[in-house]
């Protein structure tokens, strides 16, 4: 939140000077560093490889879940895939599960984004085997 | 029927973009309403009552009430 305010105050005040990409980025970029600022491909990319790690033990798989959440954006479908693929490798149905629930909650008042995810992730799913919270009936209060 | 892709990123930035000058304004105007209507009139009473008040006729009248015990009313 004071991540996204920064970034916010940052840009209104430096817009003229700094560049386009410290405006755009999803994450708590210092306008007055000079390293380029990452891109989203470049983001996604490093996110995909941190879940195909093949020995991912359950702490990072939680941790990069956990940090990946704490972020101003929906993961995109290709990382969750990643992470899915992870929570199989370590027979934990719960966690990918709860990622699914995850991405409803971070989607907040855009309703349209978790029907998305979920239509790009239903091969996945098919072949991983796991349910939606919806198809559990875990949405409902 | 194939959805097409929503955006997923700085929707939180987006949204106090639009409500923090908002939210930054009305609590400038809220404060300036209060400070106008409530604690400037406030200061004006004291003020008027103060401008035309005699604190030694106060005092008399407080000490013909009896209520001092250092002074006793003008009478006894």
């Amino acid at each position: 939140m004071f991540s996204a305010a920064v970034r916010i105050s940052a840009a209104g005040i430096r817009t003229a000077v700094r560049s386009r990409p410290c405006f755009t980025a999803p994450l708590a970029v210092r306008c007055y560093s000079h390293a380029k600022p990452e891109t989203d491909e470049e983001f996604d990319a490093r996110w995909v490889t941190y879940f195909s790690k093949p020995d991912i033990d359950a702490w990072e798989l939680r941790k990069g879940m956990n940090t990946l959440i704490g972020y101003d954006l929906v993961p995109e479908p290709k990382i969750l895939d990643s992470a899915l693929r992870a929570c199989r490798r370590l027979n934990d149905l719960a966690s990918a599960i709860r990622i699914l629930e995850a991405v409803r909650d971070k989607s907040g008042p855009h309703k349209d984004i978790y029907p998305y995810v979920i239509q790009e992730l239903q091969p996945t799913l098919r072949e991983l085997g796991i349910s939606t919270p919806e198809e559990l009936g875990l949405d409902k209060l | 029927m194939s959805l097409p892709k929503p955006v997923m990123r700085g929707l939180l930035a987006k949204r106090l973009r639009f409500h923090l000058p908002i939210a930054f304004t009305l609590s400038l105007i809220v404060a300036a309403a209060f400070k106008f209507t409530v604690t400037e009139p406030r200061k004006q009473a004291y003020a008027d009552f103060y401008k035309q008040y005699d604190a030694m006729k106060e005092f008399n009248a407080m000490r013909e009430a009896g209520i001092f015990e250092s002074v006793r009313p003008s009478g006894e």
